[in-house]
């Protein structure tokens, strides 16, 4: 028993790792191929205060990744370390990991670059006379030598995994590589709009983002014009979180959530919650799987964000995820508004217990997601100060201008063609008039002034697992809030008292999956809210007119009428759309009336 | 097999267990019905595995004894429009002839041995009920009881065998009906959730003039209900109905007698202007009155005031009416009492001599 403890090899196959296999092992965990050495290297530039970026490439990175900036540059003790595994110039101490604002921390990026690759880093600090190199081939680190170059960094990565064949191999073709990359600068460019990035491949400039310009252009230039055209600007501020960006309108929605992108603290992440409190906005004007489109950053106190729980930094923990969750979902919320609406924002958050209204981060969610019913001024309770500006939407409604008796054309007993300002548009007759009945419900629901619980005479016992009931019982305040009465019934049940007097016949215990359908972290308000307003979808999709019902003349100007006081007429509360438009361009377009000299008139 | 039977007589005794075979099943002999011709009469049988029948025929002439398996659906349908006095069933070469007057249908009948046996049953312990009673406890109860699959236990009426009462009781989680009757029994306290078809079906074959004695035999996972020549087992659900007992309020701070039609009447009126989600008239008593309001704000408002007779302080309390409307409907008494504490704690109504019925109200959280 001995033979193991004295010696580690005697044993003949347990053998202590050298260091250059363990940075090829955890190289492969941070860099899996040319997007990840560009991710880093970027972080690293933007974090030495770069402003002006370019990246090259040759052959979509296999042969050569040259990432070069004009930032702070290496001081030479520094740069004779950056190989060296866990070395980072970023933190110092444990302490230090409260406070990262800065991207990249692990520390291990140049080293994991350098075990798998031949890699090269030349450097100067603006200040000094003269800069330095440094290379290292496979993880064998050479000495440091004086170099003519330029103040800033260029650090050069060559032959990536030229000794890790395995990996060379499951490489794509640098096609792919490069619009990943392309990707990645236009995601890394959001957050910065002072800094100026290009990037280059095999000798083409694919992608030039000038500095200084508004997210709008950026986005523009960065993501494309569509989506520039299609969103919506806002800003939302409590106390010192703060959201900024573009909301992209419904129509955008993709079916992969690649355009949904959210920075904390300038850092993109994936946070589930996060996402999923923008998503909710969301949810009644998109169909269901879609994901929306928006470009939003958080700034919040970096002591307030942990981003240190995941390697690839793709999730954060909030010390307040009410509140980071709330902000964003009246961000996103202030977004989709309809042109005009002026925001009514009570930031009240974390306070007011003795108002069941008020308990959560959405102080005033339920009356304020739809403009219209929401107070002229701001509740009582709204305790915190907020500022909103909200840009005017794409998209105002089409219903609003019609004259008192529009004319129509009917087709097919379904859809109505009619005459707007501008061009013409064709509405789904029960898409329409779901909308309208939806919204009623909606209003009235709102307008009352307590929640009304229907409480149960036998309090369902449900089994849920410790993470949800955990997370069922930290937002017990808030799902009250909604009308769910949710208690600790030991062990690993709850017991439900009540639900939504709305939600009548439901069985509890589907409700409390409902709730937990999401994931454990993030707003339980915004969830609790989803389940009664999934009732009202059902209830007006029921009482609509069908598709085939003959509608009466009067019937139809009046359907137009109640269409014209919509907050959201582009869709049906599944997120069908209800009308599809036709603006006197387009029509001018399809007839060929702008482009051509041939007699039009 | 041959015989030859009243047809009245076998249209009844065939409508007993025809409702049982499943519609839909991977095992299509359970679609028959099996009937059996012996010296002393013919008898049906079905089972769809949770519950099984048995009905019989006495007004028949049996020349031939023996089993066949007659498919369900189309055969009660025949059945229902056959026209003369008497029947000829006889089975012949795998198929069954049914002739009455011109007519012959021969319908195709599987081998009758492959079909389920009757299940053997013996109860622990067996009580007596005037069939009528049992089935006026059940019209009380059974509205309550719950529909939804996920309170599996609550799908069911419990009956409940103590100190020589019998209780049923129907409950869905927002509301819980108990009727009970007092049976001159020695047996042992017994307890079993029955499922509502069987009782359904049970109620259908027992016509409600009928002044037989319905025998209930409860077993360890089954039940079994006999009236007259029926006989009906099935499985129980899983015995863990929640303590009824407990829910039921022992004391009130107001107790209100209420006239019951006057009560049903206005109600209903309000009710319509309860708001289509949530469902909600608010009671307020004081003094002698009491004032019914409900509220829909894309519809209007009402308002109903009656007199009551009130002992205590009164409040207000508000309910889901049709929850109050199901109970009324059955209720027995001219005069209605209800007991109630205040708005957020359940109240209970008196509304037959051995039947009451408690309410949780809708309120702010």
């Amino acid at each position: 028993m001995n033979a193991r403890d004295d010696s580690p090899n005697a044993a003949g196959s347990i053998r202590v790792l050298s260091a250059e296999v363990v940075n090829q092992i955890a190289a492969g965990e941070v860099i899996e191929r040319p997007f990840s050495v560009v991710k880093e290297l970027v972080e690293n530039s933007l974090d030495a205060g770069a402003l002006r970026i370019v990246v090259e490439l040759k052959d979509g990175g296999r042969e050569l990744i040259r990432v070069i900036d004009d930032g702070g540059g290496f001081a030479p003790q520094d740069l004779e370390l950056a190989f060296v595994s866990h070395a980072t110039s970023k933190l110092s101490v444990l302490a230090d990991l409260d406070h990262i604002a800065s991207l990249g921390f692990r520390g291990e990026a140049l080293a994991s670059i350098g075990s798998v690759s031949r890699a090269r880093i030349r450097s100067r600090r603006p200040l000094d006379p003269s800069g330095h190199e440094i290379g290292c081939d496979g993880g064998a680190i050479d000495e440091l030598r004086p170099s003519g170059v330029a103040p800033g960094t260029v650090v050069e990565v060559r032959d990536l995994f030229f000794n890790t064949p395995a990996r060379r191999r499951f490489l794509r073709g640098p096609e792919p590589e490069r619009a990943r990359i392309e990707e990645l600068l236009a995601r890394l460019s959001i957050p910065r709009l002072d800094v100026d990035f290009t990037l280059i491949a095999d000798g083409k400039e694919r992608l030039r983002l000038p500095a200084h310009e508004t997210l709008v252009e950026r986005a523009a230039r960065a993501f494309g014009p569509r989506l520039a055209d299609h969103a919506t600007a806002v800003e939302v501020r409590w106390d010192e979180y703060r959201v900024h960006g573009l909301v992209g309108s419904p129509d955008l929605a993709r079916r992969d959530a690649s355009l949904s992108l959210l920075w904390i603290n300038g850092r993109l992440t994936k946070d589930r919650g996060a996402v999923h409190a923008i998503k909710a906005a969301y949810k009644p004007f998109t169909m269901h799987g879609a994901q929306p489109v928006h470009l939003l950053l958080l700034a919040m106190p970096p002591s307030s964000v942990d981003v240190n729980v995941h390697p690839s930094k793709a999730e954060v923990r909030f010390l307040e995820p009410r509140r980071a969750c709330g902000i964003l979902h009246e961000a996103a919320t202030q977004g989709l508004r309809g042109h005009g609406a002026t925001a009514v924002a009570g930031g009240a958050v974390g306070v007011a217990e003795d108002k069941p209204r008020a308990v959560t981060g959405f102080p005033d969610l339920p009356r304020d997601l739809f403009g219209r019913t929401a107070s002229p001024s701001p509740p009582a309770f709204a305790r915190s100060v907020s500022e909103a500006r909200v840009v005017p939407a794409a998209a105002p409604n089409p219903f609003a201008r019609l004259t008192e008796r529009p004319r129509f054309l009917v087709v097919d007993d379904l859809y109505l063609v009619l005459e707007i300002e501008g061009g013409l548009c064709v509405v789904d007759q029960h898409a329409l008039h779901e909308r309208v009945l939806y919204e009623r419900l909606l209003r009235q629901h709102d307008a009352r002034d307590e929640v009304l619980v229907q409480r149960l005479l036998l309090p369902e016992i449900v089994e849920v697992t410790p993470t949800d009931k955990a997370w069922l019982l930290e937002h017990q305040d808030e799902l009250a809030a909604e009308g769910f009465l949710v208690d600790d019934f030991g062990g690993r049940a709850v017991a439900v008292h009540g639900i939504p007097a709305v939600l009548r016949k439901a069985s509890p215990k589907r409700l409390v999956e409902s709730l937990l359908a999401g994931d454990s972290e993030g707003s339980a308000r915004p969830r609790a809210r989803e389940a009664v307003v999934e009732r009202f979808h059902s209830m007006a999709c029921r009482a609509a007119v069908m598709a085939g019902d003959r509608l009466g003349e009067d019937e139809i100007t009046a359907l137009l009428a109640a269409a014209a006081t919509l907050d959201h007429p582009h869709n049906c509360p599944h997120g069908r759309p209800t009308v599809l438009r036709f603006s006197a361009v387009e029509l001018e377009r399809f007839f060929k009336r702008r482009t051509g000299s041939c007699g039009v008139g | 097999m041959k015989t030859l039977c009243d047809r009245q007589e076998l249209q009844d005794a065939f409508a007993v267990v025809s409702g049982i075979p499943p519609l839909k099943s991977t095992k299509p002999i359970l679609q028959n019905v099996l009937m059996r011709a012996a010296d002393d009469g013919v008898t049906f049988f079905a089972t769809d595995n949770e519950m099984s029948a048995r009905s019989a025929l006495s007004s028949v002439k049996v020349s031939e004894p023996g089993v066949i398996l007659l498919p369900a659906k189309e055969a009660a349908a025949l059945l229902r429009e056959l026209g003369d006095k008497t029947v000829a069933i006889q089975a012949k070469d795998g198929r069954c002839r049914i002739e009455c007057g011109g007519g012959a249908f021969d319908l195709l009948s599987p081998d009758a041995s492959e079909f389920p046996t009757e299940p053997s049953f013996t109860p622990e312990v067996e009580v007596e009920v005037a069939a009528k009673v049992f089935q006026a406890m059940q019209r009380m109860t059974s509205f309550a009881v719950a529909r939804e699959e996920t309170r599996y236990a609550i799908n069911g009426l419990l009956l409940d065998f103590v100190d020589g009462c019998l209780r049923m009781v129907g409950t869905d989680g927002r509301r819980l009906a108990l009727a009970y009757a007092n049976l001159p029994s020695n047996a042992q306290r017994a307890r079993a959730v029955v499922p509502l078809r069987a009782l359904q079906t049970l109620a259908k074959a027992v016509p409600g003039d009928n002044d037989e004695t319905l025998r209930i035999g409860f077993g360890k996972n089954q039940m079994r209900f006999t009236v007259g020549s029926i006989q009906l087992i099935s499985q129980l659900l899983e015995n863990r109905f929640p303590e009824y007992e407990q829910v039921i309020p022992k004391a009130a701070e107001s107790t209100i007698e209420i006239d019951r039609v006057e009560l049903e009447r206005n109600l209903r009126r309000v009710a319509i202007l309860a708001s289509d989600d949530v469902r909600m008239v608010r009671f307020k008593f004081s003094g002698n009155e009491l004032e019914m309001t409900a509220e829909s704000s894309n519809v209007g408002k009402a308002r109903q005031t009656m007199t009551v007779d009130m002992k205590g302080k009164g409040g207000s309390i508000a309910f889901n009416p049709d929850f109050l409307i199901d109970a009324l409907k059955v209720c027995e008494l001219d005069v209605v009492r209800m007991d109630m504490t205040d708005g957020s704690i359940p109240a209970k109504f008196t509304l037959g001599e051995s039947y009451c019925y408690v309410l949780m109200p809708i309120s702010g959280t």
